[in-house]
């Protein structure tokens, strides 16, 4: 049953279109200003609840502002972060992996040492002392977890590298005459792009877990822009008096994070041979 | 057949189980009124509480609280007369260079030797010694001698006349000398004074105690027992006072006051807290060395709105450069009023038509609800014609010289804390050279600090600040916002006068039968 097997990937894949659809055309979706403030409408309930008002769907937060807007607007800043940390991180990564393994010796041992001395540290940690070091902003953000999150690429990368290169039709190549960053780039790596998907699509959920975490730290983006874990900061101490201020921004993390990584499993059963045979 | 042994059949430990269940589940009810403020103790839990057994090894209001218990300062702020109060010290006279103190007779230490005006040269001497721990030497860095005619006269000689000496001897407490020759190093682990109660223990972390001292010269007190304990998270504080572990508690989270008003046991007490928060203004930096921009973000902010809807109505927006509360506040003068045309009117005439950028820096968690607090007045500012960004940095950078202290920042979020005395806002902040943090100069405002800083009369020294509150609400290097409330939580039998300084004294509370 092709359909079955390809289910995690087409309910990831709707829950991913669907935050991304709601991130480009956030302008158009959201209903109002996500930072307008309306003081005197401040911490109503969504509005099914009593005291909610039908013009606020899911309520207002501390400052009067529109929940549903927020979250909207907020996947915009969850989906950026995380797409632009799994390019960049990916692209050094797999560039610093595939040197080191392809050419050991020295590129190897360098590489190595200093990938090392990253995994050496919690992931978390990395961030917030590079976050506290640069500053808020979402380009530092994106810096931070990109400095922390090469690591996982390089490691991937250089490993497969290392059996590939031995395999039988690179030596024919190498016999064929072909230069080593050519065989490098049109042979090998190409070979590794399956793991590096299912890395990138299980470091984005990871990333945008983070992401909310360091913005939760009050490290992230600046506090004007709304993003989920800033949200979930926020609304920290009204959790008894407005629960929805931490229930909606917990949910649009929770299930972003389950799309993606529904996503990712769908395309790890795919591509991973041993998987594969065993069906 | 072990099981038959072990004693229990099913029925037996569902029934024990179910009893253990109700048990549990009435045990805070049992305990609420076993615990309830008795006659003879009371249990005080405070974010903060003396962390060591040195009593001059801070400074800080709420720990002053707790020592004053034991041992006594010469003159006291009496907040419900706006002017000092003599404890240990009957009267006093400025003259010159000369501070000259009369002191109390016939008081007591709790060694039953008599207080005499020997014992405030050593005491002083124990202030000074940094080396020995003590934090609050500074308080006598411009006393040149201390002199003891006789037995029941001290004379200081500082360096220059000094009006706000009280200020610094306020919260100076007595040694007995005789006990510091006694005791030598140990003196305070033996700690003596005069004070309406008795030191009988303390543990870092743990329980401060306190016995009445039957013999105070004052009238004893009506509490026999005194318990503070340092407990820094709010909901384990409220969580103690709504079991009755504790009987008194401070810093009551704002959000959960409406709650408790409700509670059938818990009486909540607020007063005008003496911290003032404002937006300082930087006037080296452009646009902010033009007067007109500086009024127009005084027209553009809404404090009374922020107090109202941030922090629930719990707060006191300033009537002027200080609180009202401030030696020094003028009853006269009221704040910029909210009118954000008024301050787009302003920045047309300095010449920003279409709108004006600034910078407005905080350091988030450092006040309460700051982060809302500076996007509210981020928006209410754009209303006023203002491009606002917001930058929040951590504490040591903000506060550091690269930051406030380096003259770094342009206009931030701040709070003073302590503020008793307008004098110690305007030196620091707006005499010319005191400090970078808004390098404000003005030769007619330093000239009035300066002389109100010499001037012994109370009320004249007033009218000085009074002056020069004037002069900063017209120039306004800083919008004045609010000050917050300090808020209690006592079980409703227990009596007290809210103070605004943070500090408890159980000496003040009564326990209603």
């Amino acid at each position: 049953m092709l359909s079955l097997r390809y289910l995690k990937i087409y309910v990831g894949g709707a829950i991913l279109t669907v935050l991304v659809v709601c991130g480009v055309a956030a302008p158009l979706i959201a209903p109002r200003d996500p930072q307008a403030q309306t003081l005197e409408d401040r911490l109503r309930p969504p509005r099914w609840a009593e005291n909610g008002l039908p013009s606020y769907w899911l309520g207002t937060d501390n400052l009067g502002r529109d929940m549903l807007s927020r979250i909207i607007y907020g996947s915009r800043i969850s989906l950026m972060v995380g797409a632009a940390t799994v390019i960049f991180a990916g692209l050094v990564g797999c560039s610093l992996g595939a040197i080191a393994g392809y050419f050991g010796s020295t590129a190897d041992e360098v590489v190595s040492k200093i990938s090392e001395i990253f995994l050496a540290f919690p992931f978390l940690l990395i961030a917030i002392a590079i976050m506290a070091f640069l500053g808020q902003g979402v380009g530092n953000l994106i810096m931070a977890l990109m400095l922390s999150r090469w690591v996982q690429y390089c490691r991937v990368v250089r490993g497969e590298v290392l059996s590939l290169k031995e395999r039988d039709f690179v030596t024919a190549i190498k016999a064929l005459g072909g230069k080593s960053f050519y065989i490098l780039l049109h042979h090998v790596v190409p070979n590794t792009f399956a793991s590096v998907t299912v890395i990138a699509t299980f470091g984005m959920a990871i990333v945008i877990i983070t992401e909310a975490s360091l913005s939760f730290l009050g490290l992230g983006v600046p506090a004007h822009i709304p993003t989920w874990g800033s949200m979930l900061s926020e609304g920290r101490s009204y959790i008894n008096r407005a629960p929805w201020l931490t229930i909606f921004p917990g949910l649009a993390i929770f299930i972003t994070v389950f799309g993606i990584n529904l996503l990712g499993d769908g395309l790890r059963d795919v591509f991973d041979p041993k998987l594969r045979r065993q069906r | 057949m072990a099981r038959k042994k072990s004693g229990m059949n099913r029925r037996e430990f569902l029934q024990r189980s179910a009893a253990l269940a109700v048990g549990t589940a009435t045990w805070p009810q049992l305990l609420r009124h076993a615990h309830a403020a008795s006659r003879d103790r009371v249990t005080i839990y405070q974010t903060s509480v003396a962390d060591s057994i040195h009593p001059f090894n801070h400074s800080s209001n709420p720990i002053y609280g707790n020592w004053q218990h034991v041992i006594e300062p010469l003159v006291e702020y009496d907040f419900r007369r706006k002017d000092y109060a003599g404890v240990l010290a009957e009267s006093w006279q400025f003259q010159g260079n000369k501070w000259i103190f009369k002191l109390r007779k016939g008081v007591k230490f709790h060694d039953g030797t008599t207080f005499t005006s020997k014992d405030v040269p050593f005491t002083i001497e124990k202030i000074r010694d940094e080396k020995g721990g003590s934090l609050q030497a500074f308080n006598f860095k411009e006393v040149a001698d201390i002199q003891t005619p006789d037995d029941y006269t001290v004379i200081f000689v500082t360096k220059q006349p000094l009006a706000i000496f009280l200020d610094r001897l306020e919260n100076r407490f007595m040694l007995s000398r005789a006990a510091g020759e006694k005791y030598g190093d140990k003196i305070y682990e033996n700690i003596i004074g005069t004070g309406p109660y008795k030191f009988v223990s303390y543990q870092r972390g743990g329980n401060m105690v306190f016995t009445r001292n039957d013999d105070y010269w004052a009238g004893k007190a009506a509490i026999k027992e005194v318990i503070f304990k340092k407990v820094t998270e709010d909901a384990a504080r409220l969580a103690a006072l709504e079991s009755g572990q504790a009987d008194f508690i401070n810093n009551v989270p704002d959000h959960e006051v409406a709650r408790l008003r409700k509670h059938p046991r818990i009486r909540i007490d607020q007063v005008e807290g003496l911290r003032m928060f404002f937006l300082a203004i930087n006037v080296a930096f452009k646009p902010w060395d033009n007067k007109l921009v500086r009024q127009a973000a005084n027209y553009a902010v809404d404090a009374p709105a922020i107090v109202r809807n941030i922090f629930d109505g719990i707060g006191y927006p300033c009537n002027g450069p200080v609180g009202a509360n401030v030696i020094g506040a003028d009853p006269k003068l009221k704040r910029y009023p909210y009118n954000p045309q008024k301050a787009k009117e302003l920045l047309a005439q300095a010449g920003f038509l279409n709108g004006c950028d600034i910078q407005l820096y905080y350091s988030p968690g450092r006040y309460p609800k700051d982060r809302e607090v500076c996007q509210v007045v981020a928006a209410q500012m754009v209303k006023g014609g203002f491009r606002v960004e917001l930058i929040s940095q951590e504490w040591a950078l903000f506060w550091d010289k690269q930051g406030v202290n380096g003259g770094r920042l342009p206009f931030y979020y701040i709070g003073r804390g302590g503020l008793m005395d307008a004098d110690t806002l305007y030196d620091q902040y707006f005499r010319t050279g005191s400090t970078k943090r808004t390098n404000y100069s003005n030769p007619e405002l330093d000239k009035i600090i300066e002389e109100q800083q010499k001037t012994p009369d109370m009320k004249k020294r007033v009218q000085l600040l009074q002056q020069a509150g004037k002069i900063l609400m017209d120039e306004v290097p800083f919008v004045p916002l609010y000050n917050l409330a300090d808020i209690y939580g006592a079980v409703k039998n227990l009596e007290w006068r809210t103070r605004p300084d943070e500090r408890v004294k159980a000496w003040d509370m009564k326990i209603k039968a």
